[in-house]
């Protein structure tokens, strides 16, 4: 669309208008588009499937569903899923915890500043799932070792986001949070949060994607021990059964997951402040 | 350098042989070299001087927000120390509103910060003041929304409500388009009539510095000194306009005078 009017043209007068008919109105829709893509790809996949024909390599769509469908009545699959968000919510709380400490020394103290930037651009480069066999060695075969790793994939790309909006916090608006007599964490939080929330924001989705990811690998590495696992076993264990078309119906959940956080719970987030607020860029 | 720098009886800022620097990453710039000057109780003292006559930096000093090099600022006798809500201040900026606070909001968290008001005085309150900067009807809106000339408006009222002994305004129009302006700067001495606040005003414009101006502080540059000091009479009314433009006359020889500059 070259032009894109700012209101909806509610107050034009009806002789300079008329509304917009029915396809003009869905492909205007971005979610119309996208599921139309959607429906596209699903078709793609099981014409594709039918002519393989064969369902160890790549199982069809209608398999798969029927599969997943099956696993989430034997209740096998929520269990797993349960099991995943479980340690991610401690070891997400626990890095973004981490990270928000480790910026507010940051910005308190000038050595506090080079320690961060030093460990952000040490470990930020460095995946997380690098460090499963050291946290193995650690911490042995079991959650503390995820929730380690997890942790280190959360904190740094959080740490540097809230760093850069903390420091991108406009000297105007400083300056009116002191003229208030603001120091110290009231400050912090009433001021510096409020208006770095944007990066916030931006660094607390970064670190779950991260997370998310990380988990899933790391549960792939590790299932061995453990009788219940997460996602990431129950998608290596139905690859040793063969249940081809069971690890596209896990792997279908992690995306599932992943997709509604993003797009739900931070979306619900985003409008209720950096939208609200004029904030998003 | 004026020589007639008076000392008003009741001085309630005092600025003496104030120097003040400030550093880049290269350089220590001298921004204003033994600034001197009084502002007494209710006065409408305008800081006028081109770009690089250290008179944001002036203003900043007020604030608390710079040390002062040399000299000295108080305050009803106290020297100032660090910012505090005794001096509100109005920025140029249009970003001084908290973005994630509506406008109401805005003055409420004002209120709340520096004075001891629970929260359904403080909205009232806010909601009296939003009416006397007729924004009354936008109080549920976010700054985004607002025009620049609203949210000078919020900022005024927001100053008005900490009920802070002094004023400081940086250039607070300076943004704004020419019509807004002259608006606002009506606005600005009427609410001045009603509540008398002591306003410390920093411009660049002749124009500006004389309709608001109970008294003028001219600043030359590199670095601010004060070169001269008018008092604009009140009293007369408007039909005596042709004073106001020999005195317009007057200020802009003073400023060209020893300075190759274009304000």
């Amino acid at each position: 669309m070259s032009y894109k009017a700012e209101a909806d043209g509610a107050d034009i007068p009806d002789e300079m208008k008329r509304t917009l008919s029915l396809h003009e109105k869905l492909y205007n829709s971005a979610a119309a588009r996208k599921l139309f893509l959607l429906i596209f790809l699903a078709i793609a996949w099981q014409l594709y499937s039918m002519r393989v024909d064969n369902p160890l390599m790549f199982p069809s769509l209608v398999d798969t569903m029927a599969g997943f469908v099956e696993v989430v009545r034997s209740g096998e699959l929520p269990l797993r899923a349960l099991a995943s968000l479980r340690v991610i919510v401690v070891a997400y709380a626990g890095g973004v915890i981490l990270a928000g400490l480790l910026t507010v020394f940051a910005i308190t103290t000038r050595p506090g500043t080079d320690l961060l930037e030093i460990l952000t651009s040490m470990f930020n480069p460095l995946p997380a799932i690098a460090l499963l066999p050291l946290a193995l060695l650690w911490f042995g075969l079991g959650y503390p070792s995820i929730i380690f790793v997890i942790v280190h994939a959360v904190s740094w790309p959080v740490a540097l986001n809230i760093y850069t909006g903390f420091m991108g916090v406009s000297s105007t608006l400083r300056m009116v949070g002191r003229n208030y007599g603001l120091s110290g964490f009231a400050f912090v939080f009433r001021i510096l949060v409020p208006a770095a929330f944007p990066h916030i924001l931006t660094g607390l989705k970064i670190g779950w994607a991260f997370s998310w990811r990380t988990l899933i690998a790391a549960e792939l590495v590790f299932g061995v021990s453990s009788g219940s696992g997460g996602l990431g076993w129950f998608i290596y264990e139905k690859k040793n059964q063969l249940d081809i078309n069971l690890v596209f119906a896990g792997l279908l959940t992690v995306i599932i997951i992943g997709v509604l956080v993003e797009g739900v719970v931070f979306k619900f987030i985003e409008e209720r402040t950096v939208v609200r607020w004029g904030m998003k860029f | 350098m004026a020589d007639n720098v008076p000392s008003c009886a009741g001085a309630f800022l005092e600025v003496r042989n104030l120097t003040l620097q400030y550093k880049t990453d290269r350089y220590l710039v001298t921004a204003t070299r033994d600034v001197s000057f009084d502002v007494g109780e209710s006065d409408r003292l305008v800081l006028l001087g081109p770009s690089g006559c250290g008179k944001s930096t002036l203003l900043k000093a007020i604030g608390g927000f710079l040390k002062p090099a040399g000299g000295s600022i108080a305050l009803n006798g106290r020297p100032i120390k660090a910012p505090g809500a005794d001096r509100g201040i109005v920025f140029q900026e249009f970003d001084q509103l908290l973005p994630w606070k509506t406008a109401r909001e805005n003055i409420v968290f004002a209120i709340r910060q520096t004075r001891n008001a629970s929260r359904e005085e403080a909205v009232e309150e806010a909601q009296a003041l939003l009416e006397k900067v007729s924004l009354a009807r936008v109080g549920d809106s976010y700054p985004h929304a607002l025009s620049g000339g609203m949210k000078q408006r919020v900022a005024i009222a927001r100053c008005l409500a900490i009920k802070s002994k002094i004023i400081l305004m940086d250039e607070p129009f300076a943004s704004l388009d020419a019509l807004t302006r002259q608006k606002m700067q009506e606005e600005l001495l009427y609410l001045w009539t009603e509540t008398k606040f002591t306003l410390v005003f920093v411009t660049h414009s002749i124009d500006e510095a004389i309709t608001l101006g109970t008294r003028i502080i001219v600043l030359s540059p590199h670095p601010g000194r004060v070169v001269d000091e008018f008092s604009v009479d009140w009293t007369r009314g408007p039909e005596e306009y042709g004073e106001s433009a020999s005195l317009k006359e007057r200020i802009t020889q003073i400023l060209f005078r020893d300075i190759d500059y274009v304000i």
